[in-house]
């Protein structure tokens, strides 16, 4: 079964343009031309994406109805960045931010990811290196024997961190105050442990890691 | 009504109030001083006890001094027995006052003692009369009548020294003479002085007490600012000069907010109209985009497929460029608020350098990253900051593209920690298209003042080093 997806853009240019990419994706594609009736056309959507410039209500006043109405659909913003105040105020319920002029396969990625945050897409297991891992659920294999690797709490909860952002850089701010809930202290060798103890599990070889890649003077990334 | 209404206007002035007690001080000494001498004279004529009827006799010096030199006259050659027989006569009329006499030779012939109130001087009980005169206590009796206290009437017998007869005294005691006042009425003219000082040095600070606590509040209304970073309106007082000042000031704070209400509409209108800019900009551009997208899908030769790319990266540029000059257009004004927050900046620099490293990645890019150590707290707007740092990684993937390196590093110089950022490429000068990068290092430099950040840029053949660093006061 696709997934559906409420887009909303006025320009009818970019509509058809837009809508057609997406349909060619392999996405169902709700368009709508103005914010009005975004409440019931997005029942049994995976995803928005809004256009913040639009006749009667804005972007922003839709989205923040949309994400009221379904708390657990992403909601992708279009817009100019040009007044980052309205970047700020779209991202207090939007899940990410595009600016115009995009391109098609930026916005496939976005999307993609964004679904896959969700839980909405790939529901298939996925395959990293020589691991099966299932997003969404606690389950990493072995491709090769089908052996299930058992993770600690704390160790899911960090891979599992780096698999929503897959193929994104994570700092270790990010990743501790994420999965601990608490400031990073600079120093704190904590999360650095729990990679080790994590490599070891996952990895073929922990001193050559290639599922867990140290970005140096970064952070961790897990990648696609 | 006009002359009414300016009377009004100066009975209510500071100034009016100030004049009075100026006059008050003034009046002081010439009014207010013979007043009370005249209340004291009053009131002490009042506490004085009534003299009796037979002190009257004592009223007049002057007309006792005719008298005793009229009877020193009579009594020229006149044997002893009869000076002396006539001054008892005189004694029996002028009792309270003593009479004694001295003839030719020294010797003292006749003293009758007052019958009243006691010879005194100056407090002592007056010296008794000598029985015989020398010349010591002629001198001495001398020095004693200088200080008439008590009064003493000298006459020679024939009221001529040259009769050689002696000479005949009448003293007359001080009481009787000045009368007797009430006792304490000095302590009491004192206090009444004191009193009157006081009352005056204490209107005159109570005044001054009030201007200086009005002014004071009117300052700390100045000073201290509300929510918008204008002054709070005082309540209005009493409408003098002050008050006429808190008016004036009050006036003041409204019509800076109308200002300020009047420029947050222009700077809603100018957002309003970049944002709408923007959107007509980018639109047709990003319509363009899609329809280049579709293109790239058809069979074209490799000459389209390179035209087709040239033109998405030229539309790309397109955006960034407007994103720049839109941007450039709203902070120039001034009127974009930044957030200042103290802020870890290594740890904002991590995070824009992490969303960048992929693209880096992908270009081919070395990222030598080395941002270890204490956290550097600045005062930063959070998003504007990474504004800059984009604008800079930005410049680097596009003007830097021959050095293939990223390097962003903190270190300390001239004693302060630093931020660099830098490139190996051909620098700025040698970048086909390095009039953006101007655009977009524009408005770095107008957010890292606006952050009061220093920074500086040095460009060469070999590449570009951007140093970012906190300005010392």
């Amino acid at each position: 079964m696709s997934v559906t997806v409420l887009y909303v853009e006025d320009d009818r240019d970019i509509g058809n343009a837009v809508s057609a990419d997406l349909r060619e994706r392999e996405y169902a594609v709700r368009w709508l031309e103005s914010g009005e009736g975004a409440l019931e056309a997005a029942e049994g959507c995976q995803l928005a994406i809004l256009d913040v410039m639009l006749p009667g209500l804005d972007g922003f006043t839709v989205g923040q109805r949309l994400k009221r109405a379904y708390p657990d659909m992403p909601i992708l913003m279009l817009s100019a960045r040009t007044s980052i105040d309205d970047k700020l105020q779209g991202l207090d319920f939007a899940d990410d931010y595009l600016t115009k002029p995009f391109h098609p396969d930026e916005l496939a990625a976005r999307m993609e990811v964004l679904l896959r945050r969700s839980g909405t897409a790939a529901p298939a297991p996925m395959m990293l290196k020589h691991l099966v891992v299932r997003p969404g659920s606690s389950v990493v294999m072995e491709a090769a024997s089908g052996r299930e690797i058992m993770l600690t709490g704390k160790q899911f909860q960090i891979f599992s961190y780096l698999l929503r952002h897959l193929g994104q850089v994570l700092t270790k701010e990010q990743i501790y105050e994420a999965v601990w809930g608490e400031s990073y202290m600079e120093g704190d060798k904590t999360l650095m442990v729990h990679i080790r103890y994590l490599r070891e599990k996952l990895e073929l070889d922990p001193a050559a890691p290639e599922i867990i890649e140290t970005v140096r003077g970064i952070g961790y990334r897990v990648r696609g | 009504m006009k002359g009414a209404g300016r009377f009004q206007l100066l009975h209510r002035s500071l100034l009016f109030r100030y004049l009075l007690i100026l006059v008050a001080a003034l009046l002081f000494i010439p009014v207010i001083v013979p007043l009370t001498i005249m209340l004291y004279s009053i009131f002490g004529g009042l506490a004085h006890e009534a003299p009796p009827k037979e002190y009257a006799l004592y009223s007049s010096v002057d007309k006792l001094e005719i008298m005793w030199h009229e009877e020193a006259r009579k009594l020229l050659d006149q044997p002893p027995e009869d000076i002396t027989q006539r001054l008892r006569t005189l004694s029996e009329t002028y009792h309270h006052a003593r009479i004694f006499w001295v003839d030719h030779e020294g010797r003292t012939q006749l003293v009758t003692e007052p019958s009243g109130p006691p010879l005194l001087l100056d407090g002592q009980a007056a010296r008794d009369i000598p029985a015989y005169w020398g010349a010591a206590e002629a001198v001495s009796f001398m020095k004693d009548s200088t200080a008439l206290k008590p009064l003493a009437i000298v006459a020679f017998v024939g009221d001529q020294a040259e009769a050689g007869e002696g000479f005949m005294v009448m003293q007359i005691p001080e009481e009787i003479k000045n009368g007797r006042y009430a006792p304490g009425l000095d302590k009491w003219y004192s206090i009444m002085m004191l009193v009157f000082l006081i009352v005056f040095v204490v209107s005159s600070w109570l005044f001054f007490v009030m201007i200086r606590r009005r002014l004071l509040r009117l300052q700390t209304a100045m000073v201290f600012t509300g929510h918008e970073g204008l002054p709070q309106v005082v309540p209005p007082g009493k409408p003098d000069e002050i008050g006429r000042l808190e008016e004036a000031f009050n006036t003041m704070v409204t019509e800076l907010k109308a200002s300020l209400a009047r420029e947050a509409e222009e700077e809603t209108l100018r957002k309003r109209l970049v944002a709408d800019l923007s959107h007509d900009l980018r639109t047709p551009l990003t319509v363009i985009r899609s329809h280049l997208h579709v293109l790239g899908k058809e069979s074209l030769s490799p000459r389209g497929q390179s035209s087709l790319e040239l033109m998405d990266q030229r539309i790309e540029s397109l955006g960034i460029l407007i994103e720049n000059l839109l941007s450039y257009n709203l902070l120039s004004s001034g009127r974009t608020l930044l957030k200042l927050e103290q802020r870890d900046v290594l740890r904002l620099l991590r995070e824009s350098a992490a969303a960048w490293y992929p693209v880096w990645e992908k270009e081919g890019f070395e990222v030598e990253i080395d941002l270890e150590g204490a956290p550097l707290y600045w005062d930063v707007d959070d998003s504007w900051f990474r504004r800059v740092m984009d604008n800079l990684f930005q410049n680097i993937l596009r003007h830097a593209r021959s050095g293939l390196y990223v390097g962003i590093f903190t270190e300390i110089r001239d004693g302060s920690r630093v931020i660099i950022i830098s490139d190996q490429g051909g620098g700025l000068e040698k970048s086909s298209d390095s009039a953006g990068a101007g655009l977009g290092l524009s408005i770095v430099d107008l957010l890292l003042k606006r952050m009061e950040l220093e920074w500086s840029m040095e460009s060469t053949g070999q590449g570009t080093e951007v140093v970012i660093w906190k300005r010392t006061s």
